[in-house]
């Protein structure tokens, strides 16, 4: 799916600079501005999905058809789901080049543009799942919060049944290491649950993590 | 039978078609690896080669795709050996039973070669020879069981391909087909385009090469157009079914067999020489496809004669356009780029390049030659540095040509190879590199006779290394021809006989030319003023390449305008972009690093009148520079450090601990710092000072770990309180740590981890140190650390910023 509109919030950044809700000076902003128009241009973001049938089994185990795991939160997560939806985006190696580029040679920048690049994968997963959303709820099917490995007590390792199921190799570009990291590193994998009945709560990523004293953390 | 190169020149060929889906048919479960079924299931799949090889097939891929070490090992079910001799034997026999609709044909059997899975080091973690080694084990079996080709398909790096090409061209004599996958923007996933990827390939020597999977026949259209005329090799087309969707958990295309067959022959007609399919085809597909385009007449590639070379991102063709080769990434008269290749600071030679690349190099000369460094080892180290951070193609340079090999089998791409010459010797050096690697190689006119004094002698030579060149299969296109620039100084005619052998190199030999524009002005003053006039004359005579510095805005004036007066660039377009708002003088050369576009950011030139403490806190790099310089005319080195800088930096990283200045202003400042830190040391090391450091330090991101920005940033900080820093890189195994820090005696050692998989190798890097040197303290950070986690691993001190890590070193070494 192609790129929607790509308006990557500037107090994202700032979160992940550490700024919380405070404003960043006028060299910070205007680093801030080139990184964004930087990643714009090297940015070749992707994403592919597929939909597969869901089971929430006993004692939390959860049956995704191509994988099964176990995990307390993210059955919370997909109470009431018949089916789910495997997902993955990435922003591609231009991006990790640009992150290399500046971290041997200009680290102020370094750090803004890994802000600045983790903002916009976000806000790119959150455009595309807008639209994955909205296709679903015209069959009156709802989704669920994106949840991903890693979140919660959901396993890293689940990592590899994603990827290996959805193809993301070859699909979009994203491979592990030997130690379950994504490459490019501005990747993200994550399931969604499909439900009949609507979603009220809308916790998004961050806040429905349980590390409350996250240096990160948006509120 | 014909061997396979015999026939595609004959007729068009066809590939079979998709295997996972029709396997998953048959019952193959997800998650479970298709290739054990050459051991579990051999009906299965001989039957499918047969389906195809009946359909019409000429050529079926074994059943290998993912058949490599990482999957099939000691550890596994079934090892390699076993997966890939029971795929080719499994092919032998279909193709031994199979009923061909063709009487007097026999099917040929590739030896099919899929991606690692892995993303090649920089950006991932597999090692580009690692990888060389997985593809060579399956070469060496697949060879031996008697495949016929080899098949490398689906590729979407670049270097991953180059990685197999080798393996396959240096384990085996077999021909060698390689396909990669584009997405419909005509890129690969690692950012390559059609015609570098197609430089690369032809470069490598492969027999033919083309597109696959990804997309649909009618997406591979405009690619595949691109490609033929690119290509000087025949094309391969190999498209998935349609464009897929789910239906249901069932992936569903959207066209069908009749369709895909019908775009197919339109792709036949515009000069395919070898088509298939790939996921989602069936037997039925190729059946429909051959129907159609068995018949269709062969037109092969002509060669297209370009001479053209590439990095990873992009392909530069040398002809008429002038193509500019800065020259600056060379010691040669430089005193501080002697030093920093001494001191291994690689930051030194990649700012040259980022400040060539934004000042307009299209190329970039690389040259590390000094006499007591290990030549090879730092070409390839410079070379993989470069190529990690800058998209333009680099041109190789040395004489040492266990260097130029390395160099060439590490890079990227297809590069210029500086150089060969009329030498028996050297040509029967270079040659073969270039045969087996790729490349266009820099020829000097001049042989063991010396160099020629006439024009007429330089042509000889030029046509005696075509001669030679050609003997290895290297045709004229990718030799580029130095004329030789002579001083003219000691020599009025000297430089009339260079603009004549390059004129004369164009029209009498039909080749191409390139020329180290700056020889002709040495020993004379301001030779700015001569180089930029010669270069015109040079460009007018026909010149296609030179090595110039691009950062002499005389040198670029000459071009800009050049291309303007010369028709090469329309509407003026390039000359107005670049002059219109631009007011520098002539002569001015533009700073290393300064004020292009790579690594502008804040301050430069702002704040005239702030001092150098207070520049260090607003972080302006420039001024902090200017402010050292002027300080030093009235205080000692020391005194400025100690009264301006660290009470700056203090002060700074009080603000950051208290929440008041955030991390990119403490990054800023420390970079400004560390500009006037450079500047004192150069007045240090001019008057013999010594500067003094607190204590060594090693900086690791442990072992699996490939994110380090939190250990980069540990690192600029502790450098700025003067602690000397080993700093070991990422992916870095604990042995080496521990060696380290045994042979250097370093007492403290800093670990980054980012995630939760990773810790254990820091847990084992602390266990291998508290052996081995009981005295090394160690300090960790990341991500996923806490104090508690840290205690739990035996860490000393867990540090939660970049800032604490600093405190820690300081209170450490306070006390020893």
């Amino acid at each position: 799916m192609e790129l929607i509109n790509m308006d990557i919030s500037r107090r994202e950044i700032r979160r992940y600079l550490g700024y919380g809700r405070k404003e960043a000076d006028e060299s910070v902003s205007f680093l801030i501005e080139e990184c964004v128009g930087e990643l714009l241009k090297a940015a070749s973001p992707k994403s592919f999905y597929r939909e597969y049938p869901l089971r929430l089994l006993e004692e939390n185990r959860i049956d995704f058809t191509v994988f099964q795991t176990k995990s307390k939160n993210l059955t919370k997560n997909l109470k009431d789901c018949e089916m789910s939806i495997l997902f993955a985006a990435t922003l591609g190696t231009e991006v990790d080049v640009l992150l290399h580029r500046y971290t041997k040679l200009q680290m102020s920048k370094a750090v803004v543009m890994q802000a600045a690049a983790t903002a916009m994968i976000e806000e790119y997963c959150d455009e595309i799942n807008t639209a994955i959303k909205k296709e679903y709820e015209e069959h009156d099917l709802y989704l669920r919060p994106r949840f991903s490995p890693g979140y919660g007590d959901f396993p890293l390792e689940c990592q590899k049944d994603i990827t290996a199921a959805l193809e993301t190799g070859k699909r979009v570009g994203i491979h592990l290491t030997d130690s379950l990291l994504m490459t490019p590193s501005k990747s993200v994998t994550a399931v969604m649950g499909i439900s009949k009945k609507p979603y009220r709560c809308e916790v998004k990523g961050c806040e429905a993590c349980g590390k409350k004293d996250c240096a990160y953390r948006r509120n | 039978m014909k061997s396979i190169l015999e026939e595609i020149r004959e007729r068009i060929v066809f590939f079979d078609g998709g295997t996972g889906s029709l396997l998953q048919e048959s019952g193959l479960k997800p998650g479970e690896l298709p290739e054990t079924w050459n051991i579990k299931h051999p009906e299965v799949i001989v039957k499918l080669h047969r389906d195809y090889l009946e359909a019409g097939a000429d050529i079926i891929k074994t059943n290998t795709f993912g058949a490599n070490g990482l999957k099939y090992n000691k550890d596994s079910e079934f090892d390699i050996e076993e997966i890939v001799a029971a795929a080719v034997k499994n092919a032998k026999q279909a193709v031994e039973e199979a009923v061909y609709p063709f009487p007097g044909r026999k099917g040929y059997i590739a030896l099919d070669i899929g991606p690692t899975g892995k993303l090649l080091k920089p950006l991932g973690d597999l090692d580009f020879e690692d990888a060389y080694e997985m593809f060579s084990e399956v070469v060496r079996i697949g060879a031996g069981e008697g495949a016929d080709l080899i098949l490398i398909e689906t590729m979407s790096d670049s270097y991953e391909a180059k990685a197999a090409v080798l393996a396959a061209k240096e384990n085996s004599s077999l021909p060698v087909f390689v396909t990669t996958i584009f997405d419909s923007k005509g890129k690969l996933l690692t950012g390559g385009n059609v015609e570098s990827t197609t430089a690369l390939l032809e470069g490598l020597g492969v027999d033919a090469l083309g597109i696959n999977c990804g997309l649909g026949p009618v997406q591979m259209k405009d690619i595949f157009k691109s490609m033929i005329e690119a290509a000087s090799v025949p094309v391969i087309v190999n498209p998935n079914a349609g464009l897929p969707r789910s239906e249901g958990g069932r992936t569903v295309y959207d066209i069908d067999a009749d369709e895909f067959a019908a775009i197919m022959k339109e792709i036949g007609e515009l000069g395919a020489g070898i088509i298939g399919g790939c996921c989602g085809t069936t037997p039925e597909h190729i059946r429909k496809v051959v129907s159609l385009c068995k018949d269709l007449p062969v037109s092969l590639p002509e060669d297209k004669n370009r001479t053209v070379i590439s990095s990873y991102a992009q392909a530069v063709v040398i002809d008429k356009n002038p193509v500019i080769i800065g020259e600056r990434i060379n010691p040669t008269g430089k005193s501080k780029f002697k030093q920093a290749l001494r001191d291994h600071n690689l930051e030194y030679i990649l700012r040259e390049g980022v400040a060539q690349q934004d000042n307009g190099a299209h190329v970039l000369d690389v040259n590390v030659g000094l006499p007591e460094i290990d030549e090879p080892s730092m070409m390839e180290e410079v070379v993989k540095e470069l190529q990690s951070i800058i998209d333009l193609p680099l041109q190789i340079d040395t004489s040492n040509m266990d260097a130029m090999e390395r160099a060439m089998r590490v890079y990227n791409g297809k590069p210029l190879i500086n150089s060969v010459n009329g030498k028996q010797e050297v040509m029967e050096a270079v040659f073969p590199l270039v045969q087996k690697y790729g490349g266009v190689v820099v020829a000097l006119a001049l042989d063991e006779e010396g160099i020629p004094e006439t024009a007429d002698g330089r042509i000889k030579v030029a046509e005696k290394i075509y001669k030679k060149a050609a003997e290895y299969g290297i045709g004229r296109k990718d030799i580029i021809i130095d004329a030789l620039c002579m001083t003219v100084s000691s020599d009025s005619k000297g430089a009339l006989t260079t603009l004549e052998a390059v004129r004369r190199v164009r029209d009498d030999l039909g080749g191409k030319t390139i020329l180290g524009v700056s020889n002709i002005s040495f020993g004379l003053p301001q030779r700015e003023i001569i180089n930029a006039t010669f270069f015109a004359m040079a460009l007018q005579n026909g010149l296609n390449a030179a090595i110039i510095n691009p950062n002499s805005e005389a040198m670029m004036r000459s071009y800009y305008s050049f291309r303007a007066l010369a028709d090469l660039d329309p509407q003026c377009s390039d000359y107005i972009a670049v002059y219109s708002g631009q007011v520098a003088t002539l002569g001015q050369t533009v700073k290393a690093g300064g004020s292009g576009t790579g690594l502008s950011a804040s301050g430069g030139g702002a704040g005239d009148d702030l001092t150098l403490g207070e520049s260090v806190e607003k972080g302006l790099k420039e001024r902090a520079h200017t402010a050292a310089t002027q300080l030093l005319e009235i205080k000692e080195p020391l005194e400025i450090i100690n009264e301006e800088l660290i009470p700056a930096l203090d002060k700074v990283g009080k603000g950051f601990e208290k929440g008041t200045v955030f991390l990119p202003q403490l990054l800023m400042s420390a970079e400004a710092a560390k500009s006037a830190f450079e500047v004192i040391k150069e007045k240090m090391a001019k008057s013999g000072t010594v500067e003094k450091k607190k204590g060594t330090i090693i900086l690791a991101t442990v072992k699996g770990d490939i994110h380090d920005i939190g250990k980069n940033i540990v690192k600029v900080l502790l450098e700025n309180y003067s602690y000397d820093v080993i700093d070991l890189g990422k992916d870095v195994p604990p042995e080496l740590i521990v060696e380290t820090a045994v042979s250097k005696d370093v007492k403290l050692v800093g670990l980054s981890a980012l995630m939760t998989t990773t810790v254990p190798s820091m847990e084992e890097t602390i266990k291998q140190l508290r052996k081995t040197c009981p005295n090394t303290r160690v300090m960790v950070g990341g991500a996923v650390l806490t104090e508690e986690y840290a205690r739990t691993i035996d860490a000393d001190q867990y540090c939660r910023d970049a800032m604490a890590s600093v405190n820690y070193a300081e209170a450490f070494f306070s006390q020893i």
